[in-house]
């Protein structure tokens, strides 16, 4: 067999890729690991993108089951819906009953993070759940927990770092539970205002330096939130269009004077996708740069060249494709950061929401 | 200990809460083998607080993990809660200046340095630091991103300040003028002023362009001035159209060409707003229309 030519994009080595990521996942208990619900996104998001989430039907509803096993849920006397969200693991040994929707006692240090929450919430959106065991006055109550006074969110309730990928995990929570009676959306949108730099891009919070992931999770934050246009002017996003285009240099880099790395193709394109200018970009050279990257053995994408892949670069590089219109991928949604038709299942599941 | 032996003796005792000195030390043997988990870092400060442990001791300890995991969001985490607890920031320079030495662009050590030096109002040395810094290397935008954030919550630009930055700017760029992130601080901190009035500006990028210097950022800049002053309504607009609409095609034809596309819009957007729209300055119009780059 010849070997694969260098701008050859290796859909089924690809599929393999994310299945492999998604078998060494549920063992329960054998890891303190809190980002797995993160890993299962990028695989099972990356399979939907490459429309094949058919190779895990047999497993779909074990895995659906694993996820809402993460969910903290309210104890009777709903004294610790602050904890609510959902987990980032079984760390702390709570019971593993994947049907339940309250508790019988909470758990000491039992509580979700939010990034958890937004992963784990999408995951169950593509994998085609109703979301009916979602408990989602506990979910809102928990994120509003979580808020600070300048308007960003910290991850847990017993206290974390604050910075604009909490707000972006905040804003996709409640525009997936279509109820943002837990955001207080004016505070964050002044947060995220406050955040734009000197240069024009967008830092993780005031004063810090502008970042392509913090600058797309601040556009989408805004899109989701429908305040794009109230938040900036038309000077100001003119600047932003300008920053993130001057991010590409064949790829795209996630600050100034910074290696390119595949990730950004997805993180600054979708921000341009969101501006209105994804047009305006060098869409030879961005798909170039993404499939030097692929790793033409193993499948999945690495952020340098001849570097490992992981499951994050694989499957950003996978959207970062899907962007451009790469065939055989699906269309995504570049706010959300799933498909388009996740996105539309989404928006079924909310016209259910709100005729009941 | 084994892995799973590790877990399972700390999910007892988290189940408990107890607050021990085997539970700590367990805390310890979580971290090791995973110091990404938000509950375990939770867990030890609750348990240090209850034994009223050393702090001293605890920083030394955090400061080795972060050694060991500069990119580690939790064991910053950790760091600041004990400044906090603390309020000794001394440490805390020496500790991010180590992190900086290793990776000067390190998103966390920046992070950690901002927020101490302005809650504890340690700025005296902050300019000279980040002075050295750029003397190493003039492209490390984080320490330009520094730069900004000292004086903007020091003196902030006042005339006298901006002139000193402005110049400051221009000197780096005249060593290196190709580097955005000195082009971005100029450009930075002239935002509240008119480019087309500011004193010096274009005789600045007239030097280099006249010592042969075509860096995009410098095309970009005096590209900006021109269209500043067809903002401010000028009289020789053709003129000055003319000039800008020459830098936007060199930008997309020869200096920055993967924003082609990009220059193009620009191009176009300026001819919009700026060509005169009455009947004579329709072959103007046409002649700039020509000048339009196809996409390659
Ligand atoms: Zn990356």
């Amino acid at each position: 067999m010849a070997a694969p030519t260098e701008d050859e994009f290796l859909r089924e080595k690809h599929i393999k890729f994310f299945n492999r990521c998604i078998d060494v996942l549920p063992h329960q208990y054998s890891t303190m690991d809190t980002n797995r619900l993160t890993i299962l996104f990028f695989a099972i998001s990356g399979m939907e993108i490459l429309n094949s989430l058919d190779t895990i039907k047999n497993k779909k509803e074990e895995i659906v089951d694993w996820i809402y096993s993460h969910q903290v849920l309210p104890n009777e006397s709903a004294s610790n819906l602050s904890n609510c969200g959902f987990r980032g693991s079984a760390t702390i040994g709570a019971k593993f009953n994947p049907t339940q929707t309250s508790c019988e006692a909470a758990i000491a240090y039992d509580s979700g993070h939010i990034a958890q929450t937004y992963t784990g919430l999408l995951c169950l959106i593509i994998l085609g759940d109703e979301l009916t065991r979602v408990n989602r006055r506990a979910l809102s109550a928990g994120l509003r927990a979580l808020q600070l006074e300048d308007g960003s969110f910290k991850a847990t309730l017993e206290g974390s770092e604050n910075d604009m990928r909490f707000v972006y995990c905040a804003s996709s929570i409640c525009y997936v539970l279509d109820d943002w009676t837990g955001f207080d959306v004016d505070r964050a949108a002044h947060y995220i205002y406050r955040s734009q730099s000197y240069d024009g891009g967008i830092g993780q919070g005031p004063g810090l330096e502008s970042h392509g992931g913090s600058t797309f999770c601040a556009i989408a934050s805004l899109v989701l939130m429908d305040r794009l246009h109230m938040t900036f002017s038309r000077v100001e996003l003119d600047r932003i269009r300008e920053w993130c285009l001057l991010r590409q240099q064949t790829g795209f880099q996630g600050r100034p004077n910074k290696p390119t790395d595949t990730c950004y193709s997805f993180w600054v394109g979708a921000t341009l996708k969101l501006l209105d200018a994804y047009d305006l970009i060098n869409q030879h050279a961005n798909r170039t740069f993404v499939l030097s990257t692929q790793d033409t053995v193993t499948g999945g994408f690495a952020k340098w060249p001849d570097h490992h892949p992981d499951a994050l670069h694989a499957y950003f590089g996978i959207c970062g494709l899907s962007l451009l219109g790469e065939e055989g991928l699906g269309k995504m949604n570049p706010a959300l950061n799933i498909s388009d038709a996740a996105a539309q299942h989404l928006d079924k599941i909310h016209q259910t929401w709100r005729a009941s | 200990m084994q892995i799973k032996d590790v877990y399972d003796y700390l999910r007892a005792l988290l189940r408990k809460d107890e607050r021990s000195e085997r539970a700590l030390e367990i805390t310890e043997d979580a971290i090791d083998l995973n110091p990404a988990n938000y509950t375990v870092w939770h867990y030890r400060r609750q348990i240090l607080k209850e034994l009223k442990m050393d702090l001293y001791d605890e920083l030394k300890y955090c400061g080795e993990i972060i050694q060991e995991h500069p990119k580690n969001y939790q064991v910053w985490h950790h760091r600041r809660v004990l400044i906090e607890w603390t309020q000794d920031p001394k440490e805390e320079l020496k500790l991010t200046e180590n992190v900086l030495s290793v990776d000067a662009k390190n998103y966390h050590a920046w992070q950690h340095r901002q927020w101490v030096v302005r809650t504890f109002s340690i700025w005296e040395n902050e300019l000279s630091f980040i002075d050295q810094l750029l003397q190493e290397d003039v492209r490390n935008n984080s320490a330009w991103n520094q730069r900004y954030f000292v004086i903007y919550h020091t003196t902030g630009f006042n005339d006298a300040v901006l002139e000193k930055e402005v110049k400051y700017a221009q000197d780096m760029i005249r060593k290196a003028p190709n580097n955005e992130s000195s082009w971005n601080y100029l450009r930075g901190a002239l935002l509240e002023k008119d480019l087309s009035t500011h004193p010096g500006l274009m005789e600045f990028c007239e030097e280099l362009y006249g010592k042969s210097v075509r860096s995009p950022y410098l095309l970009g800049f005096m590209r900006e001035i021109y269209e500043d002053r067809l903002e401010q309504g000028c009289e020789n607009v053709e003129d000055v159209l003319y000039k800008s609409l020459v830098l936007v095609e060199a930008l997309a034809m020869e200096f920055d060409t993967i924003r082609v596309e990009y220059w193009n819009y620009i191009g176009r957007r300026m001819r919009e707003r700026y060509a005169p729209k009455n009947d004579e300055s329709e072959e103007a119009g046409a002649a700039s229309a020509a000048m339009e780059v196809p996409a390659k």
